[in-house]
């Protein structure tokens, strides 16, 4: 194994990445001076994979939504014990998630790292579902949709995604549904296990108080090798259009909120990590507070402090978002609409645009302060194909005119999507 | 790490915490002061209008221009609530100098603003620029309103409200909705210069050098400021209500929540904190391995001890129909301890969970910032593995005896409505 060394010209930070024999792909930062160890074990696997199939399979099989989440839950628990209880023994703090294109499982302790580091490469790698406990474990997700469905920001959001897509499933809530949960059996869990868990499917990310040559003894003592199957994933044809340009849904809230979404022309690897670029920038740009559009929804009372921007985005999905608590979203839209139709006509403000680079530029510096943030850009950036420090290198390079393009091609008023939550008390 | 604090004036401390590691420097003013319902809201504006803009970059805009031209420094403000005392701060991080891409000096123009901000707002003749307050008070009545949409979060508010009735503490943190409508621009400039006046004041900078220069312009500008500060008291223990108070409200949600508190009147806080970690505060936890996770009763039943007003509150979400059965078993569960039953393995897990949290302190310039303002509280500067060996001797007998000194004081519910 060849220890391939990443270094960040700007910072001098440093990464050493392994391509592990059995299959996986480890990422180790060495943090001198924390005390804090964060250990991420992620598969490329998320409530979008639905349907998927293996070289040597001829047929996609489809799933149940909310399976990934629902395997997550389930590996947490190992033939003889949870594995919270594992954990305890050595003091570190476990948990998982599940995202739309991701789970990871992770743990960050101070102290006996080597031990919490075997048993998350350990049990990752045990599963064990019977019926029983997949029949028990129904009734807490069920439990969790419930408390979900009275999260607003959760419910603006897909209210939204189900407004902007047509087929692909990342308008699926992460957890399912009762009924779309209720048809998991442990013979699904198992098929989409050996699917997804496959270690050429994985990574682990470790940063912190480590040693790398530790971390890769323990890795060499724990992985079992796996061979490369062959993963495939796709997705319903979707098409560029919107499904409707509007939803508003009614909940016990105290403040009303919005999310405000354009549809966009998804990308993969660098060319995504281009575009979430350009699009970050021209997303602040156009909510940045000393811009007269801002000042102007301020002072009319139309937004406050909490609006923002966000790009969402994975395999087969691209938006960019603008969100925050308003009684009179539409005019929030509108405005950014015609925003978008002046800055087309008479082109970016350079300073502006010079500005919010240095900006952004300041919160990449600020992510590599932060243990738990290291190891999470190591993970999300090898899913993405990307290498870690590649962002401070692609923000650099970026333009204004690089800007302009992305908002004349992709801010589409043809591809808007307003989604509100408005108060029934 | 180098950890220093000194007085700078009358209750005034002004602590530096040095660590080589951090690529960020972060400044925070506490200001402590009393909670009440006449100053509470005032106060809350009066504060956080100064990270909106000052005396010399006089609106948000310009403000705003000069801290993103500083690779996106920022400058925040909040009004918290500590038991029977409001805290209210001025925070403001910027990344070091060494990574700035045009060699500016980021200490001496964040040092400038900070200056401004605090000592310098945009005010004259004895109140707040106009439209500045009018935004800010906009601002407050926003937050007030959307404490409902998080529902958790509302529900132990409300908790909190009922539990310490009679009591600074029963306030939220920015006052009701009718308490900040009434006030005034000049209310909340006055609410302000009495802060500044009597406030107990603690200042605490993290970074990876040492900046002189910012100790200075406080000690500086505090000098030509007149101040009375007052003394506070940092804990203060609530009296248990003779019979155990029931609220409830109905609410068009699907999961309904279920807020217990209990108050005790011992003076072994660490003997309470780790009897809370063994009863409902980890994954292996009495409460989540039996109510949620062996008897399904709750998607999430978690406790956590409060040694500021000695009070330990169980928080959890549960469907209607397992209500009662969740109150029981939360209530047996802490009997359990009660009758000794507590394994090593539980003693031993609460205390691996304790120094884990512990030796993580310091690993973001926040946790130093909050760690040392607490232990300033405490009125003994510990670090934290001092602090830790008073764990470390604690006895089952000194659990249970700890856990039998508890009283159910009330219990909020948030009920849905549909399952009428």
């Amino acid at each position: 194994m060849e220890k391939n060394i990443i270094t960040s010209e700007r910072t001098g930070d440093r990464i050493i990445h392994v391509k592990h024999d059995s299959g996986l792909d480890i990422y180790i930062c060495e943090m001198p001076g924390y005390s804090t160890i964060e250990a991420l074990f992620g598969t490329k696997y998320g409530s979008v994979n639905t349907m998927f199939k293996m070289a040597e399979d001829k047929e996609y099989t489809v799933v149940p939504e909310g399976i990934a989440h629902f395997l997550e839950h389930k590996l947490f628990e190992n033939e003889d014990c949870d594995v919270f209880e594992l954990y305890a023994k050595t003091g570190a703090s476990g948990n998982a998630f599940t995202s739309f294109d991701k789970t990871a499982y992770l743990f960050s302790c101070t102290k006996n790292y080597k031990e919490s580091l075997k048993i998350l490469l350990d049990f990752v790698q045990a599963p064990y579902f019977t019926q029983a406990t997949v029949d028990k474990e129904q009734g807490i997700i069920g439990q969790e949709i419930q408390m979900t469905n009275d999260n607003p920001e959760w419910r603006v959001f897909f209210n939204m995604l189900r407004c902007m897509y047509h087929n692909h499933p990342v308008k699926i809530d992460i957890a399912g549904t009762v009924e779309s949960i209720a048809q998991i059996n442990a013979d699904l869990l198992y098929k989409c296990y050996y699917t997804f868990y496959n270690l050429n499917n994985m990574v682990l990310s470790v940063a912190g108080n480590v040693n790398a040559d530790e971390v890769l003894a323990v890795c060499d003592e724990c992985l079992k090798k796996c061979e490369d199957k062959g993963l495939e994933t796709v997705f319903s044809d979707e098409p560029d259009s919107i499904v409707q340009a509007e939803i508003t849904e009614k909940q016990p809230v105290g403040a009303s909120i919005f999310n405000i979404g354009y549809k966009c022309v998804p990308a993969g690897g660098r060319e995504r990590l281009l575009k979430v670029m350009a699009a970050s920038v021209a997303a602040d740009m156009l909510s940045d507070p000393s811009t007269e559009m801002y000042q102007k929804l301020l002072k009319d009372g139309v937004i406050n402090s909490s609006f923002g921007t966000e790009i969402f985005t994975g395999d087969g999905y691209f938006t960019v978002i603008f969100s925050g608590e308003s009684n009179r979203p539409e005019i929030i839209r509108d405005t950014v609409s015609a925003e978008i139709d002046r800055i087309i006509n008479e082109g970016t403000d350079e300073k502006l645009f010079q500005r919010i680079k240095k900006s952004t530029y300041g919160s990449l510096i600020r992510e590599l302060n932060n243990v738990e943030a290291v190891a999470n850009l190591m993970m999300n950036s090898h899913m993405e194909g990307i290498s870690p420090y590649d962002t401070i290198q692609v923000l650099s390079d970026l333009t204004s005119a690089d800007v302009l393009d992305f908002i004349k091609n992709e801010l589409r008023k043809d591809r808007l999507v307003m989604s509100v939550i408005e108060g029934t008390v | 790490m180098k950890y220093n604090r000194t007085e700078i004036s009358d209750k005034i401390g002004f602590s530096s915490v040095i660590d080589p590691k951090f690529k960020t420097n972060l400044l925070t003013v506490r200001f402590i002061t009393s909670l009440g319902k006449e100053t509470v809201s005032a106060n809350a504006l009066g504060i956080g209008i100064l990270s909106d803009a000052n005396g010399r970059l006089k609106t948000i805009a310009e403000l705003s221009e000069r801290l993103s031209s500083l690779y996106g420094a920022s400058v925040s403000c909040f009004s918290r609530k500590r038991g029977d005392l409001q805290i209210l701060g001025f925070s403001s991080s910027w990344i070091n100098g060494r990574y700035a891409l045009d060699g500016e000096n980021l200490d001496e123009e964040m040092s400038q603003i900070i200056k401004d901000c605090i000592f310098y707002p945009n005010a004259e003749n004895g109140e707040f620029d106009g439209e500045l307050f009018r935004i800010a008070k906009k601002e407050l009545l926003d937050r007030i309103d959307a404490e409902l949409n998080n529902k958790r979060a509302y529900a132990i508010s409300k908790a909190e409200e009922i539990a310490f009735r009679g009591e600074p503490a029963e306030l939220s943190e920015t006052g009701s909705r009718e308490d900040a409508e009434k006030v005034t621009s000049a209310d909340a400039y006055g609410a302000y210069l009495n802060i500044l006046k009597t406030s107990q004041i603690e200042i605490i900078y993290v970074s990876s050098e040492e900046n002189n220069a910012l100790k200075d312009m406080f000690t500086e500008e505090f000098s030509k400021l007149e101040r009375k500060p007052n003394e506070y008291v940092f804990r203060s223990k609530s009296p248990v209500k003779p019979d155990a108070e029931v609220f409830s409200e109905e609410m068009d949600v699907r999961q309904c929540k279920m807020v217990m508190t209990f108050k005790s009147g011992s003076d072994d806080r660490f003997a309470l904190q780790m009897m809370s970690m063994i009863y409902g505060a980890t994954p292996v936890s009495k409460l989540f391995a039996n109510v949620r996770e062996k008897m399904s009763l709750c998607y999430y039943c978690a406790s956590r001890f409060s040694a500021v007003k000695n009070f330990l509150m169980v928080d959890s979400g549960v469907e209607k129909s397992n209500i009662e059965k969740a109150k029981n078993e939360i209530l047996n569960q802490l009997d359990e301890i009660i009758k000794g039953n507590i394994s090593d393995e539980e003693m031993q897990s609460a205390l691996l969970s304790l120094d884990n949290a512990y030796n993580a302190v310091g690993d973001t310039p926040s946790s130093y910032s909050s760690w040392y303002f607490e232990r300033f509280c405490d009125g003994e500067i510990l670090t934290p593995q001092e602090l830790f060996k008073n764990y470390s001797s604690i006895t089952k007998a000194r659990i249970i005896q700890a856990a039998s000194t508890l009283k159910l004081d009330s219990i909020y519910y948030m009920l849905n409505k549909e399952a009428e």
